[in-house]
C-alpha cells in the first residue's frame, strides 16, 4: 500500500472497511486489502474465519453490511446485474465444495462458460478435455459429478474455474482432499497460470505448501480482523506467537477458538437487531 | 404473553416469507423485456411441467367425471332429474374441478420438484456458482421454470376437461343407463364460452402461484438438507392454498 508500485498500478482487488455480520456475529471486521495485478496473496487463518466469507463478498455473492469493494477500480455493487454479469467474464472461482452442477456431465460443466459464449459443442468438448488433462483426470468428461469423489469434483471445479482463462481467480482451498501427489500437481499448475499467464489470485489455504510454493503475500484472517499482512519469506520468519502457532499447528498457544470468540462477539452485539428469518431464508441473496 | 409473542413471530415470519415472492417477481418482470430468454430451456421445462405430469393429471380427470356422475346421479335421481346430469358435471369441471384439481397436483408434483431442486442447488452453491460463471440465476433457473408453469397448465386443464367429460359420459351412458344423444346435446346446449374461458384463467393464474411460490421457496433456501425439506414442504402446501384461495376470489370476480 505504501510501495511505489501502488502509486503506478491501480489495484485489481482493493477492499476498504468491509464489515460483514450474520444475525449479529461479525464474521468480517474492518477489512481493509490491495491485491496488486499478477500478484498472488494467500488468505490463511482458522475454519470459521470468514474466508469464505470474505471471498464470497469480493465476488458480490454477499452484500457487506459496510466498506466498499473494488475489483479493476469498480464498485461491482454500483452496477447492474447485467454489467456485473459481464465484468464476470474476467473471474474465475474454485468453490470450497466445488459447486459442479450435478444435471450436467463433467464436461458441460467444464465448458459451461465457452458453450454460454457459443461455442460450437465439438470444440467445448475438446477443451474441456484438456483441461481434465491439465488437473490429472483424462476421460471422465462424459460422468456425472455424482458419480465422482470429493477431490475428483474439486479438481472438476477447478478445470471449470480455469477454463475460460479469467485474468483474477479465487481458489477456495484447492488442495483440501487431494492426496499429496495430485496437491503437487495442482500446486504446479496454479503457479504455471500465474507465471505464463499473469493471473492475480486469491487463495485460500489451511497448510503452508501453498504459501511456499507461490504466494507473494500472505494475509492472516483472525477475529474477524486482518491480523498481519506479510511476504511469504516473512511468514517464515516470524516470530509472533500467533503466527508461529498457525504455521507449526499447534493447539496450545494464543489462538483462542472461535467458539469463544463467538461468545464474545455475541455480547457485543445489539440485541434488539432480531433475528429475522435469516437462517431459514437467504432473502439478500442474488 | 408467551402464547402471544409466539403468533408475532410466526406472522412476522410469515410476512417475511412472503415478502419472498413480491421480490423474486420484480426480478423476474425486470429482465422480462431483455435477452437471454434461454428458449431450449423453457423447452425443456415445458416437457418436465406439461408432458411429464399428463398420466397424473388424466388420471384424477377421469375418476373425478366419473365420481361428478355417479354423485349428480343420486342427487338428481330424487327428483327425476337425471337429464341434468350432464350439464352438471360438464359445467363443474370445466368452471371449477378441471383447474383446481389440475393445479393442486401440479403443486404437488411440480411445485415440490422446483422447489427441491432450487433448494438443492441453492445450499450446494451452485446458484453461486452459476454467478460466477457470467450466468444469471434468475433468467436461467426461474425464468424457463415459472414461463413454463404458466404456459402449460392451461393446456393440462383442457384436456384433463376433455376426459373428465368423457369420464361423466361414460359412467352416465354405460352405467346409469342414460341416452347417450340427449346427453351430448344437454352438454353442449347449455355450456357457454364462458365456462371454459373462466376455467382456462384460473389455469393461468394457478400455474403462476405455483410457479412464483415454489421458485421462490426454493431460490431462497437456507439450511441444508433440512432446510430444502423445509421449502419443498412449504412450496406444495403455501401453493396448494393459495390456488384454493385465488379459486374463489377468481369465481366470485366472474359470478359478478
Ligand atoms: N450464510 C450464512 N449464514 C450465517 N452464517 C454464516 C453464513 N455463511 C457463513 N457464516 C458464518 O460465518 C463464519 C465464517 O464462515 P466461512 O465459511 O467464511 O469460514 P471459513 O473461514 O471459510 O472456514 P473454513 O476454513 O472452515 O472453510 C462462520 O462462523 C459461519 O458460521
Ligand atoms: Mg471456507
Amino acid at each position: 500500500m505504501t510501495s511505489p508500485l501502488s502509486q503506478i498500478t491501480q489495484p485489481k482487488i482493493s477492499l476498504s472497511h468491509v464489515y460483514k455480520s450474520f444475525q449479529g456475529r461479525k464474521v468480517l471486521d474492518d477489512i481493509s486489502l490491495d491485491i496488486m495485478p499478477g500478484e498472488s496473496h494467500i488468505v490463511i487463518g482458522l475454519s470459521g474465519a470468514g474466508k469464505s466469507v470474505l471471498i464470497k463478498c469480493i465476488l458480490g455473492l454477499l452484500k457487506p453490511d459496510s466498506g466498499t469493494i473494488l475489483v479493476n477500480g469498480e464498485n461491482w455493487l454500483e452496477l447492474s446485474v447485467d454489467q456485473r454479469l459481464k465484468r464476470m467474464a474476467c473471474i474465475g472461482m474454485l468453490f470450497q465444495g466445488a459447486a459442479l452442477f450435478d444435471s450436467m456431465p463433467v464436461w458441460e460443466n467444464i465448458a459451461f462458460v465457452l458453450l454460454r459464449q457459443g461455442m460450437a459443442k465439438a470444440e467445448a468438448v475438446e477443451r474441456a478435455e484438456e483441461m481434465l488433462e491439465w488437473v490429472g483426470l483424462p476421460g471422465i468428461a462424459d460422468k456425472k459429478p455424482a458419480e465422482l469423489s470429493g477431490g475428483m469434483k474439486k479438481r472438476v471445479g477447478l478445470a471449470r474455474a480455469i477454463c475460460h482463462r479469467p485474468e483474477i481467480i479465487f481458489y477456495d482451498e484447492p488442495l483440501a482432499g487431494l492426496d499429496p501427489v495430485m496437491s503437487d500437481v495442482i500446486t504446479k499448475l496454479i503457479k504455471r497460470l500465474h507465471e505464463r499467464m499473469h493471473v492475480t489470485s486469491l487463495t485460500i489455504a489451511h497448510n503452508m505448501k501453498l504459501v511456499d510454493a507461490f504466494s507473494d503475500q500472505v494475509s492472516m484472517l483472525y477475529e474477524g480482523k486482518i491480523y498481519q499482512q506479510l511476504s511469504a519469506a516473512e511468514l517464515r520468519l516470524s516470530t509472533d506467537p500467533l503466527l508461529r502457532q498457525f504455521i507449526e499447528g499447534r493447539a496450545e498457544g494464543p489462538i483462542r477458538f472461535s467458539s469463544e470468540a463467538t461468545d464474545k462477539a455475541d455480547l457485543n452485539a445489539d440485541p434488539s437487531q432480531s433475528r429475522k428469518s435469516q437462517t431459514i431464508f437467504n432473502k439478500e441473496r442474488v | 404473553m408467551l402464547m402471544l409473542q409466539r403468533i408475532g413471530a410466526a406472522s412476522e415470519r410469515l410476512a417475511f416469507a412472503v415478502g419472498l415472492y413480491p421480490l423474486l417477481l420484480g426480478k423476474v418482470l425486470r429482465r422480462l423485456h431483455k435477452p437471454p430468454w434461454f428458449f431450449a430451456l423453457i423447452i425443456r421445462q415445458c416437457e418436465m411441467v406439461g408432458v411429464q405430469s399428463l398420466p397424473v393429471v388424466l388420471l384424477t380427470a377421469v375418476f373425478t367425471g366419473m365420481v361428478m356422475a355417479l354423485q349428480s346421479w343420486v342427487a338428481f335421481h330424487r327428483f327425476g332429474a337425471e337429464s341434468m346430469i350432464a350439464t352438471v358435471v360438464s359445467l363443474s369441471i370445466l368452471r371449477e374441478l378441471g383447474p383446481v384439481l389440475v393445479g393442486l397436483m401440479v403443486a404437488g408434483r411440480v411445485g415440490a420438484s422446483f422447489a427441491a431442486e432450487l433448494g438443492t442447488m441453492r445450499v450446494s452453491e451452485q446458484i453461486d456458482a452459476l454467478w460466477t460463471l457470467s450466468t444469471d440465476p434468475v433468467r436461467y433457473l426461474i425464468m424457463p421454470r415459472l414461463i413454463a408453469v404458466i404456459l402449460m397448465m392451461p393446456l393440462l386443464v383442457v384436456l384433463a376437461d376433455a376426459i373428465g367429460m368423457l369420464g361423466g359420459y361414460a359412467v352416465s351412458v354405460h352405467l346409469l343407463d342414460q341416452n347417450p344423444h340427449t346427453y351430448i346435446r344437454n352438454s353442449y346446449d347449455y355450456l357457454q364460452l364462458i365456462d371454459l374461458y373462466s376455467g382456462l384463467l384460473k389455469a393461468t393464474v394457478f400455474g403462476a402461484i405455483i410457479g412464483l411460490v415454489s421458485c421462490a421457496e426454493g431460490y431462497y433456501c437456507a439450511g441444508g438438507a433440512a432446510g430444502v425439506g423445509r421449502a419443498t414442504t412449504r412450496a406444495v402446501v403455501i401453493s396448494a392454498m393459495s390456488i384454493l384461495m385465488a379459486d374463489y376470489m377468481l369465481t366470485a370476480w366472474i359470478f359478478q
